[in-house]
């Protein structure tokens, strides 16, 4: 019984902590989604592979995402005509690197400033890596699924902006891809996973440019709903995951875990498996990651936090819409094996 | 759209409804914790204002969110797509709801031995290398650290002899580990960094005028005395030879930061 309520105040503790951090960037991504214009970013974007996939990387500041709205923003990137080594490496990055997350980092582990700093060393740096890996590859055809092939092949990112605010030319699109163009959230609704646009009844008379003249308080009503949709989305997620972390607290017998978390390779292991099955947000992982902090080694905390916001289970959907299956599977197996290699170096002290 | 068949008409005007009240229950529960001082045994004092505001919004987003819902009632609604894949409709709000409604039916509870054991074997309670001194305070008098600063100390400068003979006086909850004999107990205090996720033991040995017996776990006791060197379960230790154990009333903050 006192381990159910040991269990259980872990649990609560892990989502009082999380829940202003899941709020904070819930409401942030929410305002940006209405509020921030991609495509005047998109027109200042670097041709240079390498600098590119770094600039990409970083554009996570401006776009406070997690998982599940970076994957949006980086298809508009590409059906705009951002190089592809920029969007994949905001796709990556953008999950960590951000205001909100590197300060739930640091709210979780002041006294390991280390975990911090390098969290976004190695996000950055594989980011950047993966990016210019994928500037290789001159011909998206290969790589990306048709219906976005066929979009740019029709329309180059070369076509003059105006023709694209016709209205007529909107809807005609419209049918042809749904909801490419369009800012705002993409959801994932009923069959099949097809993505749907959120409450495009709303949205119709200001799309597809996010920040025209709405009245205020229109569009505050907007930021609201998106953000209680996805408060509720990401926050059963959330429980799940604190849920996770407190049961194997409570339950996990303690030499298992002091045999695993001690080893250099078996704790990042275990910490990369733990990430793609957690599915976590990143603006709240770092105090899942938390609970392992006295048992488990540095390197395979850094595996975790580094390795979760570029892939989990629910973010894999949403990539499936963009990319063909074995792009997305490269893209995995290279973040996992970077994030390996460099969380086993610092394991071992190499750095 | 996301539900077309008559069927789900219900749930579909009701789901958002269960947003609004999900959301609501957690600012609600987040505000009773802290009026009922139940948020020191969760997070760390440094965040208690980032959750009180946290409640706060939700209560406003949620009630903001009702109102929008009521006024809308009788046109058609909008139906609502799930943002992510992971759920099917409303299992993020039951969710949410649920836990609330747990949260508010069970109380959490301050650490005890048995979790002390469980988390930390004894002879690294003194061990821990998660504890790093926060301000060095050469001139600090020995007899008014804290259980948390002696380990802190003891971990900067580990030898134990350089301590003998200094005074103690110290607070902390009884633990009773297996491995060392029935005159000795450990005192301890869980210390936090963020949240009870991490909280971790630390603790010294206090080596006992007579017997453990009457100092059951989990009492929280006064130690006075001297710092002395014990060989215990193999290994030197500082311990405090108690001259007097006084027994006091759990703090109202029980954790150390």
């Amino acid at each position: 019984m006192n381990q159910l309520n040991n269990g259980f105040t872990i649990f609560l503790s892990l989502l009082v902590e999380a829940m202003p951090f899941l709020l904070l960037g819930v409401l942030f991504s929410s305002l940006l989604l209405f509020f921030v214009d991609e495509r005047k970013l998109v027109e200042k974007m670097p041709k240079n592979p390498l600098l590119g996939a770094l600039v990409g990387s970083l554009i996570g500041f401006l776009f406070p995402v997690c998982e599940c709205g970076n994957v949006p923003v980086a298809r508009r990137f590409l059906i705009q005509g951002v190089p592809t080594p920029v969007a994949i490496g905001f796709l990556l990055a953008a999950p960590t690197i951000n205001p909100i997350v590197i300060w739930s980092t640091w709210t979780a582990f002041r006294d390991q400033p280390e975990i911090v700093v390098l969290r976004v060393v190695f996000s950055l740096a594989i980011a950047t890596i993966i990016g210019f890996v994928f500037s290789f590859q001159k011909d998206l055809n290969p790589i990306i699924q048709p219906a976005i092939a066929r979009y740019m092949k029709f329309n180059p990112p070369a076509q003059p902006e105006t023709k694209r605010r016709g209205k007529r030319y909107q809807v005609e699109q419209q049918e042809a891809i749904p909801n490419i163009l369009q800012s705002g959230t993409y959801i994932l609704g009923g069959k099949a996973g097809v993505p749907l646009r959120i409450d495009a009844n709303f949205v119709q008379p200001t799309a597809p440019i996010s920040n025209t003249n709405k009245p205020l308080a229109d569009k505050l009503r907007l930021v609201v709903d998106n953000s209680v949709q996805e408060f509720r989305e990401l926050g059963g997620v959330m429980i799940l995951g604190s849920a996770i972390a407190a049961a194997i607290q409570v339950l996990a017998p303690r030499e298992l875990i002091l045999s695993l978390g001690a080893g250099p390779i078996s704790s990042i292991v275990v910490m990369l498996i733990l990430a793609v099955v957690v599915s976590i947000c990143s603006t709240v992982d770092s105090f899942f990651a938390l609970s392992f902090a006295s048992t488990f080694s540095s390197g395979s905390l850094l595996a975790f936090l580094v390795f979760g916001p570029m892939i989990d289970i629910k973010s894999v959907g949403l990539m499936l819409s963009i990319f063909k299956p074995k792009t997305v599977f490269y893209l995995f197996a290279l973040a996992a094996q970077l994030t390996f290699v460099l969380t086993l170096f610092l394991n071992l002290h190499v750095f | 759209m996301a539900n077309k068949n008559p069927k789900s008409k219900i749930p579909n005007l009701l789901l958002p409804w269960l947003d609004a009240l999900a959301i609501t229950s957690w600012g609600i529960l987040m505000l009773r914790y802290w009026l009922t001082n139940k948020l020191n045994l969760l997070i760390h004092p440094n965040y208690i204002w980032f959750v009180v505001v946290t409640g706060i919004s939700l209560i406003v987003i949620g009630f903001f969110k009702m109102q929008e819902l009521w006024q809308r009632r009788r046109r058609d609604v909008t139906p609502n797509g799930q943002h992510i894949s992971l759920f099917p409709p409303g299992w993020g709000s039951v969710l949410l709801l649920t836990t609330a409604i747990l949260g508010f039916i069970i109380t959490p509870q301050v650490f005890a031995s048995d979790k002390a054991l469980q988390r930390g074997v004894t002879t690294d309670l003194l061990g821990s290398t998660r504890v790093k001194p926060q301000a060095f305070r050469a001139t600090v008098r020995p007899e008014e650290r804290s259980l948390v600063d002696w380990v802190r100390t003891v971990n900067v400068y580990p030898e134990p002899d350089t301590y003998t003979g200094q005074k103690v006086k110290v607070q902390g909850f009884v633990i009773h580990p297996p491995d060392i004999g029935k005159e000795y107990l450990f005192l301890a205090r869980f210390v936090l960094t963020c949240c009870a996720a991490d909280a971790y033991p630390v603790g010294l040995p206090v080596k006992l005028p007579n017997n453990q017996e009457p100092y059951s776990p989990d009492t929280w006791l006064e130690v006075e005395g001297q710092m002395m060197t014990e060989n215990l379960a193999g290994k030197r230790q500082l311990t405090i030879a108690a001259t007097s154990l006084k027994k006091i009333p759990q703090p109202q903050n029980p954790y150390s930061y």
